[in-house]
């Protein structure tokens, strides 16, 4: 077990595009950081340094207080679980979690000891004689975790190891890896592209854009206070909703509408009132937007919005509206799909909200729940 | 649709599929079945083809060919040859195609040699053949370097000496023969997942190690295809042996085929031919049905 830090990170392929730019992080013994970002943001490219895959331009990285920018991959104690899962297709489950062991000519009575152990822990024993082919989807993730059990390293680093399984057996096997990780307490850098992986798993969470860190922090800060508008378009689903706006007096005007915002509001954000008078970016996230037919008891201002379309999923509905308000784009690549041609805003709802697609309503909203942002850095205010 | 019309339907498209076969089964039963059961015939006839009534000889001709030592050379020159061939061609063409694979090679060099490499292949048996009698001529080039770094003392009559010129015929052979093996091996190489080598780095792998736990076992169907075509294709070389030894001196580089020849159209006996060429056959038929066994099973 050791502290996995990364100091001064830099990547640079030949034609000078910079896959990473000074990443500094440091995850500490035992602890599960989570790297985050939209498709080309670096993390994977991050994770292959870590690993010894990918050469490092420059800057400097520790594992377990131990330089090891120039080490190869096998020197570095690490285990490493790809996207592919690279399972040996020839090998049987038990040669394959064994397969590092018996590469270090471990004997075959210490191997079948261990490799059972670990088949024991991830209910593989029925298993070890099939080949991956034979096995189901989940099945062949647990074999690749094994493979990276088997040697008790310093580190494990994950690569989207759950994006090829289908949506339920992901959030099985979300919960599966984490309570695996808590019980082995191994430090663990696990990258990923979906966000709910992110917020779920991790101790801390690491955000990447362009190759550049954003935020790390735990999910829960993460998602109330993100440092910026790309962090907080991109940590929670749907996406938050961001408007450009004018802050007159204690009203944001934007478009043909008007929230007045509290004195809490400027207590709590101080560096509001410098933009009286200005633009400034506000985002409020579809779960404290409300239909005001249901909350009529808690006197949360409204605003006028017309549905577009909605999407029924049972336990809440995810409502697209069109409100009079200028839409800011956080950045995030992947934010684009929630909102459709003729929406700019979405919205949770109740299941029991009676709204209809193309109906015009009133749009409840908690003012005290607003971001606000910069309009030219995008940093929080 | 009516019944009618509907039948008429299902008929079509039930014999649709014959007939876009039939042209190439007309074709292969002309060419090659026939030929096939005329001489599996002839091998049971007594002056088969020169005579207008032949008898009928039961199994005389295949006693007589099992009873000849020159058919026994011949099959035993024929394995020797056909064994180097695929062993060569295989090491070759592995050692080859993992070079060309390596990203340790620079990409202009790696694409020189690619095309370097694959030159024998370009070139028909009667070329080989003879680009290789004037190398290994005892005044050729092949002598003149061998002696020159010592290796020989005097100059060797590759071709001509009993002892070196089934050798000699089996590199010539082996030299035409390895792009095959280097061209497929180095396509099922480029299909193998960098995942497999990566996971093996980290795993702690060597090189040879990564050789033996990986690169084999994920080329072995491409290996064992492939050989066993070569196999089949190197049993039946006649040109190469043909034209650089006539199968001589003194029956040393004597293959089946070459042997086969030499009956039919040096002595005429068409018959002992014929029975010779069924032989042949039957190897070849073996063999090919073990190569469907595995393709099959895969």
């Amino acid at each position: 077990m050791a502290e996995v830090v990364l100091e001064n990170i830099c990547k640079t392929y030949g034609n000078n595009f910079h896959a990473i730019d000074q990443l500094n992080l440091s995850v500490k013994d035992g602890e599960f950081l989570i790297l985050v970002g939209p498709s080309g943001c670096g993390k994977s490219t991050a994770l292959r340094m870590i690993a010894g895959l990918e050469d490092v331009t420059s800057g400097s990285l520790r594992i377990g207080g131990v330089d090891v920018v120039d080490m190869p991959p096998k020197d570095r104690d690490i285990a490493m679980v790809f996207q592919s899962y690279a399972l040996y297709p020839h090998m049987t489950v038990f040669e394959n979690i064994g397969f590092s062991m018996r590469l270090a000519g471990k004997p075959k009575a210490e191997r079948k000891k261990r490799v059972d152990e670990i088949a024991k822990t991830l209910q593989l024993t029925s298993l070890l004689d099939s080949k991956p082919a034979n096995l189901s989807g989940g099945q062949r993730q647990r074999v690749a975790m094994g493979r990276a059990m088997v040697r008790e390293p310093a580190a494990f680093l994950m690569d989207e190891p759950l994006s090829n399984l289908d949506a339920k057996l992901r959030v099985q096997m979300r919960a599966e890896i984490t309570s695996l990780q808590k019980q082995l307490g191994v430090t663990t850098i696990y990258v990923t592209h979906d966000q709910t992986e992110a917020m779920t798993m991790g101790d801390r969470v690491a955000v990447l854009k362009g190759g550049v860190l954003q935020q790390v922090d735990t999910p829960k800060r993460l998602y109330e206070s993100p440092v910026n508008a790309f962090v907080a378009g991109f940590i929670g689903s749907p996406s938050m909703n961001l408007f450009e706006a004018t802050l007159t007096g204690d009203e944001l005007m934007s478009g043909a509408l008007a929230i007045r915002l509290q004195d809490a509001a400027f207590v709590r954000r101080p560096g509001l009132k410098s933009y009286a008078g200005r633009k400034v970016v506000f985002g409020i996230r579809p779960e404290d937007l409300y239909d005001s037919s249901l909350e009529s008891g808690r006197k949360y201002q409204t605003i006028p919005a017309k549905v577009t379309s909605i999407e029924e999923l049972g336990s809440e509905q995810i409502v697209h509206l069109d409100i009079d308000a200028v839409r800011v784009d956080s950045g995030d690549p992947d934010a684009v799909q929630d909102f459709g041609l003729a929406s700019n805003a979405v919205a949770k709802f109740e299941p029991t909200s009676k709204v209809r697609s193309g109906s015009e309503i009133r749009l409840a909203l908690d003012d005290t729940k607003l971001h606000y942002f910069d309009p030219e850095t995008h940093l929080a205010i | 649709m009516t019944r009618q019309k509907r039948s008429h339907h299902k008929l079509k498209r039930a014999v649709a599929p014959y007939l876009y076969l039939s042209p190439s089964l007309l074709i292969i039963g002309l060419l090659m079945l026939l030929p096939m059961v005329t001489v599996i015939g002839y091998s049971f006839q007594n002056s088969a083809v020169l005579r207008r009534d032949p008898s009928f000889a039961g199994l005389k001709h295949y006693q007589a060919i099992f009873d000849d030592p020159v058919f026994w050379a011949s099959l035993w020159h024929t394995l020797y040859f056909t064994c180097m061939s695929v062993i060569f061609h295989m090491t070759i063409g592995m050692a080859f195609a993992l070079m060309l694979n390596s990203d340790r090679i620079n990409p202009t060099l790696r694409n020189i040699l690619r095309v370097l490499y694959i030159l024998p292949w370009l070139f028909t048996a009667v070329i080989i053949a003879v680009i290789w009698r004037l190398l290994l001529e005892p005044n050729g080039v092949v002598n003149s370097i061998l002696m020159q770094i010592s290796i020989i003392g005097s100059k060797v009559e590759w071709f001509s000496s009993p002892e070196t010129a089934l050798h000699a015929v089996t590199f010539a052979n082996i030299w035409a023969g390895y792009p095959l093996f280097m061209v497929s091996l180095l396509a099922g190489l480029q299909g193998i997942p960098k995942d497999f080598y990566e996971a093996a780095d980290i795993d702690g792998a060597k090189a040879y190690q990564k050789l033996i736990f990986i690169t084999i076992p994920q080329l072995m169907p491409i290996i064992i295809s492939i050989s066993l075509l070569d196999f089949i294709w190197t049993m039946q070389v006649f040109p190469l042996v043909w034209i650089t030894t006539g199968g001589g001196p003194i029956y040393s580089t004597e293959v089946l085929s070459t042997y086969t020849y030499k009956l039919a159209f040096s002595s005429y006996n068409l018959s002992q031919a014929s029975a010779s060429a069924v032989v042949i056959l039957l190897i070849s038929l073996g063999l090919t049905l073990f190569y469907i066994r595995y393709q099959k099973a895969r």
